[in-house]
């Protein structure tokens, strides 16, 4: 209530400060430390809005909650605690999404200033849209354990969040998963699609069984295509084969969910299927393990001589320690039995959906991806590294989150007062750069990309994409909801006209299942896309290309310079470590780049993984510049819910039209949107890019 | 990981609960069971129950330490209500510490939080030596000298702090302390014709580093000449800590809004006084009023993470006198008495 006793800010700040309405978006970490500041400040006005409840895990840093407050709305709670703080403040608060059609641009332009506390892309992405349309400065901030930032977007002024390409979520190819996994993370993943396939929603790029198709073993998939001659194929394999549209290596897609149903969830059997049975039938495929270290099957049998025990429950609770192969399979046939109990509770078609905090389903993936490594001669992890992995976890402490949204509220006072010069991005580090320095101002506002896809006056977007394998379906909820963050496009042809999607419910329904080559949606076609909750136009200038078998369906480039084939996967930038970047503050987000390429804003930055280089600088010889590596690695989804069966970032072509062309499977990592999806954590950092460490995505 | 690392026999053996796993679980996924297990025995005493006081005190409270003494002989008043957020309108005119009890203890009912209303100039080696860690804020130079050199023969750790308005310092007093610090390297993995890939590859390291006493800020002389382009390059922070702590000495007391163009007229004396002809500008003296939440939020929390540095053994605590300015917000560590 600094304001509201006269002497003690400067008599314009004063002013500013007692008469400003603000909206703070998101209650999380550093929405409970912004509206401390903003209350105590004596600003009276305040809005908050967050769609989340209050989780223990919260505890530790979101300030405003405690024991008796988990379950509740954090915007509602947050309120109330700041409120006792200072009673004087009105405070309005929203439990609810901020890409609600609910809060439209009128909404935004209530505001003098929006915090912006968010912990996904997707709702910066809209936020940031929102605030350009209305005009209203956006103070977007972010944390990822020690490391914080803090910019101004500003219509006309500054960058907006979007005006840099996005860090690709990495995505491994489908035979990596089912076939020749060599990394901890791919058997996480496999050992989630397992969740999925039996008690999960039924994703069909999740595959767990061996990938026949594979096109390295292609000779071996050929050995054992006759049943008759695998006479001792799996019970779920069989059935399969009979059908002709293995051609895409699925064996036992649909079934397994019911073969583990009609077994009675039996432990034995289930355990031998995944990792005896489909691993001897790996072995058959030879060609795989030329040049590799063969899986060795395990067998139920000969690791519970006396069966699965009791012992499960309490092996579970040892979330540090890295469980043996025997304790593993107590697990399994713990989380296994819970799980099943859960799952035949559901009625109709419901499914169970994995999340990270469920204690069976991060049993059941913890012991099916241990098992799985051990097969495949992989490090074995403890429960608690799983368990950053699978859900993405981003670690978040108390007091980043302070510093973070204390600079947050002491840049609304200079945005307030128009003090632009003093609006730069701040980055908060763990070390010291170069000029001792680790709250660390940017030099100057880098200008705002030209190319943007937002921001630009006429924004456009050339869209590579497999035009005869995605349905307008998928273009419409992978590309323009998912990738281009839309909330309800509509589409039109721009040389004919004629409407591809509407927004009216309906209206297009019959285009839905037809492929855009179909629709006359072909090379050199321009799409007009138009979110009117957006106020947001886009062209989308089609560029077709055939998609190789794991490549993906479909990419983004917002730069038409960028527009080259590439040989490299997306999610594998090429490593510069030489690339030196002349960093005016010793920061390591200045760059004089191109500002399309350099910039990235999710940086997923994990720990501080800094390193100290030489550059030259204009006061001293010499001068450390800290340089992070970012982990590109971000492990996999988050909650496939029911509710969001779009999951995945590719669709197959269905196999009716299949004919003889190569199936593309791929599994996509995600972002979703829960509070810890945005990075990763403990995955191993296999990828040394170019200096972005600037950037932090939160998080909270 | 710990392979070249001390071994702490005080942590050894003692597991977490399922509850503080679940509790701490985001920062023990940042800084390690190990660092978890440490902050739990550790015993931290905060002087002075400012609003500076209140953001360090929430900070070091929700890591999970053993025990932490909230110390003040003033009384909550209505400037504390600008930051002091642990203290409640009801309580004006009691005690800081006792007034910010209730709350202290409900950010974490696994830590131990108690008060005591003795003044600082009656508190003697006995009382520090109860601490592992030590915070003073808005002493004066004098009580700040003494409480240093009582620290430093019992080989406590000790900070300095203040915030005045949106501006603020801690000076870190930590003798001879040892940490681990982990190195990033880089490995190239890719094969010779391949496209270069590396792996970073991270090594803990030991090191001990000497921290020199808070009478070198003292004896530190600021007008020194190969001292100018440092001082021009980062900005009349450290002019201002000067200035107000002059004041502080001068007029026993700090800077009062009540007061405010008057105190702003006396800070300019003591600013032309102490470094004629400075950059300190006066519109930076009308910024020192009171403790403004979002600056205090910024010192508290870099004080409580450095607290939690030294309590951890992980990574190097910032050596020695950081200095926040609120209007860049850029936060520096300038060595004092470092050689």
């Amino acid at each position: 209530m600094a304001a509201a006793i006269d002497g003690v800010l400067p008599a314009t700040l004063q002013e500013l400060v007692k008469k400003s309405k603000v909206l703070v978006v998101g209650a999380g970490g550093i929405g409970c430390e912004v509206l401390k500041n903003l209350v105590l400040s004596g600003f009276t006005d305040i809005e908050i809005i967050d769609l989340d409840t209050i989780d223990l895990s919260n505890l530790n840093r979101q300030f405003l909650f405690h024991r008796e407050h988990v379950g509740k709305s954090k915007a509602r709670v947050a309120r109330e605690s700041a409120l006792s703080f200072n009673p004087d403040a009105n405070i309005t608060a929203y439990h609810d999404s901020v890409t609600s059609t609910d809060y439209g641009v009128n909404f935004f332009k209530k505001f003098d200033v929006v915090l912006s506390a968010l912990d996904n892309r997707a709702a910066r992405n809209h936020v940031n849209r929102m605030c350009l349309n209305a005009d209203v400065p956006l103070i977007e901030s972010g944390t990822s354990g020690y490391n914080g930032q803090v910019e101004l977007i500003k219509r006309g002024l500054t960058q907006c969040y979007e005006c840099t390409p996005k860090e690709k979520q990495r995505s491994f190819p489908g035979c990596t998963i089912r076939n020749t996994p060599s990394e901890p993370i791919h058997c996480i993943v496999w050992a989630k699609h397992l969740f999925n396939q039996l008690f999960g929603e039924s994703v069909e790029d999740e595959d767990i069984s061996p990938d026949a198709a594979d096109p390295e073993a292609q000779e071996a998939a050929a050995e054992v295509k006759d049943p008759g001659a695998a006479g001792d194929a799996p019970d779920g394999l069989k059935e399969k084969e009979t059908e002709p549209a293995t051609a895409n290596g699925n064996i036992v897609r649909i079934n397994t969910r019911q073969w583990a149903k009609d077994c009675n969830y039996d432990a034995g059997k289930l355990f031998n299927k995944f990792f005896n049975e489909d691993i001897n039938y790996l072995l058959r495929m030879s060609n795989l393990w030329k040049s590799r270290k063969a899986p060795v099957p395990v067998q139920w049998d000969t690791l519970l001589v006396d069966g699965a025990g009791s012992k499960g429950p309490e092996l579970a609770r040892q979330t540090h320690k890295i469980w043996s192969l025997e304790e593993c399979a107590h697990v399994f046939a713990n989380a296994l039995k819970e799980l099943s109990a859960a799952f035949l509770k559901l009625e109709g078609n419901d499914t169970l959906v994995w999340d990270k905090d469920d204690q069976p389903a991060m049993d059941f993936v913890a012991a099916c991806a241990n098992v799985r490594s051990h097969i495949f001669d992989i490090e074995r992890k403890s429960r608690f590294e799983i368990k950053s992995m699978a859900g993405n976890i981003i670690p978040a402490i108390a007091t980043t989150n302070a510093i973070t949204a204390g600079i947050s509220v002491l840049r609304a006072f200079s945005v307030l007062q128009a003090k632009w010069e003093q609006c730069k991005a701040v980055y908060a580090r763990l070390r010291l750069n170069g000029r001792n320095q680790f709250l660390v101002p940017d030099a100057f506002f880098p200008a705002p990309n030209p190319n943007c896809y937002v921001c630009a006056s006429d924004p456009a977007i050339t869209l590579r994409i497999d035009t005869k394998r995605v349905q307008i379906k998928a273009f419409r909820d992978e590309v323009l909801i998912k990738t281009l963050n839309m909330v309800n496009p509509d589409v039109t042809v721009e040389s004919t006209g004629s409407i591809l999607i509407s927004s009216e419910e309906g209206e297009t329904e019959c285009n839905e299942q037809k492929l855009l080559s179909d629709m006359n949606i072909v090379d050199g076609v321009i799409l007009k896309c138009d979110d009117f909750f957006q106020s947001y136009e886009l062209s989308i200038i089609i560029s077709h290309f055939d998609a190789e078998r794991d490549d993906v369906l479909f990419e983004v480039i917002a730069d038409k310079n960028q527009l080259q084939p590439k040989e490299e996967k997306p999610e594998e930038p090429e490593a510069e470590p030489s690339s030196r970047k002349r960093a005016a503050n010793g920061n390591d987000a200045t760059d004089d780049g191109p500002s399309t390429s350099k910039r990235s804003r999710p940086t997923e930055v994990e720990d501080d993984d800094d390193d100290c280089l030489v550059v030259e600088d204009d006061d001293d010889a010499e001068e450390k510049v800290q340089e992070s590596v970012e982990d590109t690695v971000a492990a996999a989804t988050n909650k496939l819910t029911v509710d969001c069966p779009q999951k995945t970032a590719t669709k197959r072509k269905p196999s009716k039209t299949l004919d003889d062309e190569d199936v593309e499977d791929i599994t996509e990592i995600l972002d979703s949107s829960d509070e810890e999806v945005v990075g990763p954590t403990k995955c191993k950092r296999t990828k040394l890019e170019e200096t972005r460490a600037g950037e932090v995505i939160n998080i909270d | 990981m710990k392979m070249d690392v001390e071994e702490h026999a005080r942590e050894a053996g003692v597991e977490l609960t399922d509850a503080e796993n679940e509790l701490y679980d985001r920062q023990i996924r940042l800084w390690g069971l190990e660092s978890q297990k440490r902050l739990r025995t550790a015993n931290i005493l905060i002087s002075g129950l400012n609003g500076l006081g209140a953001e360090i005190t929430k900070n070091i409270i929700l890591s999970g330490v053993n025990l932490v003494k909230l110390h003040d002989d003033k009384l909550v008043t209505e400037e504390d209500f600008c930051s002091q957020f642990l203290a409640s309108r009801e309580s004006l005119g009691n005690n800081r510490a006792e007034a910010s009890l209730t709350r202290a203890r409900a950010l974490n009912p696994m830590v131990d939080i108690s008060a005591d209303t003795q003044p600082l100039s009656e508190k003697n080696a006995d009382f520090f030596g109860q601490f592992d860690v030590v915070v003073i804020n808005g002493a004066s130079n004098e009580e700040l000298l003494r409480i240093d050199t009582i620290c430093r023969e019992l080989g406590i750790k000790f900070f300095a702090t203040d915030v005045w308005g949106m501006f603020g310092f801690h000076y870190a007093g930590l003798q001879k302390h040892s940490y681990v610090e982990n190195v990033i390297k880089y490995k190239v993995i890719s094969k010779p014709n391949e496209k270069v890939k590396y792996e970073t590859v991270s090594t803990p390291v030991q090191r001990e580093v000497e921290y020199p006493s808070y009478s070198n800020w003292l004896e530190f002389n600021i007008n020194a000449p190969n001292y100018q382009r440092k001082l021009k390059r980062d900005g009349p922070g450290i002019i201002l800590l000067r200035v107000l702590q002059n004041f502080r000495s001068t007029y026993k007391r700090d800077p009062n809004y009540k007061t405010r163009l008057a105190d702003i007229a006396l800070l300019e004396q003591i600013r032309d006084e102490l470094v004629p002809n400075s950059a300190l500008s006066s519109d930076t003296l009308g910024l020192l009023f009171a403790q403004i939440s979002p600056a205090v939020a910024v010192v508290g929390g870099v004080v409580a993470q450095e607290i939690i540095k030294v309590v951890t053994k992980m990574e190097a605590p910032h050596r020695n006198l950081f200095i926040f300015n609120p209007e860049t917000c850029m936060g520096y560590v300038e060595q004092i008495g470092v050689h």
